[in-house]
């Protein structure tokens, strides 16, 4: 997120510095359970609190990859790989193609018995939804497997499984304030799962710092913040997909605050470099010619366009 | 550095190569020289000028080039007039003679084969693609990145053994791609550049590294009293190195717990093997930049031994960088019904306990 957080929530992270000599209570995280329950609309005993989503995703991992394979979507940011260190779990990599991107849910089902699946809807870096509700709960009342939906950008895209929890005990959506709401320093992530997964997670809140819960209740507390920033931010997007489109280069839709381009110049991402813009390029990990561009401040977009159009012009 | 000076005069009028006497019949259908061009834009964007010391061929093999630029450079061997894959092959020996680190040549799949003919994989080389036909993953993507392939060798890297395609001209100019692997040459592993190659995900592997561990897996989870099927590729040479056998490169060789049990197989010498032992699983790895799992380089994979080991029973390897440029699988049996029963999905394994499921498109 380009933009930080308002004063008030900073104030709040370093009120929480006041008695860091002691260790958090169950009573300072509880206001926070509260609050994420009535925004999520799920019952406060559906939640989790934990250092950020990717931890909060590898303690599920800890807890149930004995005997399980670990299958997970491909391109994903960051990769999942990360996550099967140092566990016998054989990972197994779905690939998204274009034009699409999508999860094909009869191979799911075919493959996903008795394994953990870790699916990130919307998908990091295709911005892309890859798994429709349908297919969700194809998946969930067709297999043995245990389904993590990582909906870090849920915020951008309005998507959500979360309701779906009350009825399936194998199925667990992680979230984070990393994102949408500006707090990426203080590493908040949440889970909302069933009773399956609360051995595995319900200590994890002690795991967090008092600067982070306080400043994180503050944030839920006034969400007007968050809504303004991601209305910019996906107003933006779409502005800077439009002007792409009309220099002649391919963009793809989103749902989440980056979208892929496809370029046929194979040194784009070098060239963009020089002119000091940074754009993630995926030719290294997926297929040649896409890359990720992240929605900045309206002046770095602009700043991103001008230096795009250089290229261009320098390449005809 | 040795250019091919007829590599690519066929593409602009419409010839689909110019080996043999097609480049006279390019000549006359009014066709330029493209190799120049493609050199000249290799040349400028090299930035570590001051840190080589080129031998060119002669004349329009080389030495015309470089002397329009900064670089310090000796000629080596001599042409008379008209020029051909002999003179690339002679010239190429003399270079080698002359203990040089690298070798650069401009041109197609044709002058990739010279090239492998005299040095083989005895020191690194860099391909700037120059032809028509340019299959094979030796190439850098471009002119440009290929400057940046020789500048990343003065920087230092490590290198890797990347295919020769041998493209079957007349098939090509009947509209039809028919290649099989003709050998491999190292090349620089600075992946992003190379036609068709890719890096690793997030840890940063090199593709020998990739390959152990491919062939770790593979042989740790090896049945007993089972007939393995390994087909050509550096790959599977990987696997058998890790089993303990020497194995062909470019053939289909056979291995029954742990043992090496056929060499250099064809159609009647695999199907013998499989009355014999009865179970059986074939490895392979897509070939080249085009993702085909049956059907270019192991032929001996005919529909008659496919329809025997079934598709269950086919388990495909592969780098990363090799699967990452490809958007599919493909397989081109020969027979039609068969091809449909492979296509859907496969699992390739790309590395320890990984794997990639991918689409096998007909």
């Amino acid at each position: 997120m380009p933009y930080p957080p308002p004063r008030k929530i900073v104030k709040a992270a370093e009120r929480g510095l006041g008695n860091i000599n002691k260790y958090i209570t169950s009573e300072e995280c509880e206001p926070l359970f509260e609050l994420l329950s009535k925004y999520s609309k799920v019952d406060r005993d559906h939640l989790f609190l934990g250092p950020g989503s990717d931890i909060i995703i590898r303690e599920v991992i800890n807890a149930f990859s004995r005997g399980r394979n670990l299958i997970t979507e491909y391109p994903s940011i960051p990769p999942r790989s990360r996550y099967m260190h140092g566990y016998r779990v054989k990972l197994i990599k779905i690939r998204l193609n274009p034009p699409d991107f999508n999860l094909d849910p009869e191979l799911l089902v075919d493959i996903a018995d008795k394994s953990l699946v870790v699916i990130g809807n919307p998908n990091n870096p295709t911005g892309k939804d890859i798994i429709s509700r349908r297919a969700l709960k194809l998946i969930l009342e067709n297999t043995d497997a245990l389904v993590i939906i990582d909906e870090a950008y849920y915020e951008f895209s309005g998507v959500t499984y979360a309701d779906l929890v009350e009825k399936y005990p194998n199925l667990i959506i992680v979230r984070t304030l990393d994102k949408a709401f500006g707090l990426a320093g203080l590493r908040i992530g949440y889970a909302i799962g069933g009773e399956t997964f609360r051995h595995a997670l319900q200590s994890l809140h002690f795991t967090l710092s008092r600067p982070s819960i306080y400043a994180a209740i503050e944030a839920i507390e006034n969400l007007n913040y968050m809504k303004k920033n991601v209305g910019i931010i996906l107003k933006e997007r779409e502005r800077m997909r439009k002007a792409l489109e009309e220099l002649g280069i391919k963009t793809y839709l989103s749902k989440t605050n980056f979208f892929l381009i496809k370029t046929e110049i194979y040194d784009l991402v070098d060239r963009l470099r020089k002119r000091g813009v940074i754009v993630l390029d995926l030719s290294s990990i997926w297929i040649r010619g896409f890359i990720r561009i992240s929605v900045g401040t309206p002046e770095e977009n602009n700043f991103f366009l001008a230096a795009i159009k250089n290229v261009l012009e320098e390449h005809d | 550095m040795i250019v091919n000076p007829i590599a690519g005069m066929g593409g602009s009028v419409g010839l689909k190569g110019t080996d043999g006497d097609m480049y006279k019949e390019a000549l006359r259908l009014g066709a330029k020289p493209v190799t120049p061009k493609k050199t000249e834009e290799f040349l400028s964007f090299v930035t570590h000028k001051n840190e080589i010391m080129f031998f060119v061929a002669p004349g329009k093999m080389g030495e015309e080039y470089i002397k329009k630029y900064s670089f310090k450079y000796v000629v080596v061997g001599r042409i008379y007039g008209e020029t051909s894959s002999e003179d690339t092959k002679r010239i190429a020996k003399e270079m080698v003679e002359k203990n040089i680190e690298l070798l650069v040549f401009v041109g197609g799949d044709g002058t990739a084969r010279d090239i492998y003919d005299v040095i083989d994989s005895s020191l690194p080389v860099i391909g700037v693609p120059g032809g028509v036909k340019i299959f094979s993953p030796v190439f850098s993507v471009s002119a440009r990145a290929a400057a940046r392939v020789l500048d990343a060798f003065i920087e230092g890297v490590e290198y890797k053994e990347e295919e020769v395609l041998d493209i079957d001209e007349d098939a090509f100019r009947s509209g039809r791609l028919a290649a099989r692997i003709y050998g491999y040459l190292l090349v620089p592993d600075v992946r992003e550049l190379l036609q068709g190659a890719k890096e690793a995900s997030n840890v940063s592997k090199s593709s020998e590294e990739e390959k152990r561990e491919i062939a770790e897996y593979i042989v740790e989870n090896m049945d007993e009293d089972v007939l393995y099927l390994l087909g050509p590729g550096t790959t599977l040479k990987k696997i058998a190195d890790r089993i303990g056998v020497s194995k062909t490169l470019l053939g289909i060789d056979a291995v029954f717990n742990y043992k090496l049990v056929g060499r250099d197989l064809n159609e009647s010498g695999i199907l013998n093997l499989l009355n014999k032992y009865g179970k059986s699983k074939i490895i392979v790895t897509p070939i080249g930049g085009n993702g085909f799992i049956f059907g270019r380089g192991n032929k001996q994979f005919t529909p008659k031994v496919l329809r025997k080991v079934g598709k269950e029973n086919v388990i495909v390897v592969g780098t990363k960088d090799k699967i990452n440029g490809l958007d599919y699988l493909r397989v081109d049996t020969g027979d039609l019904e068969l091809d449909r029963l492979f296509c859907g999905y496969i699992n390739v394994i790309v590395g320890y306990r990984e794997e990639v499921v991918m689409k096998i498109k007909c």
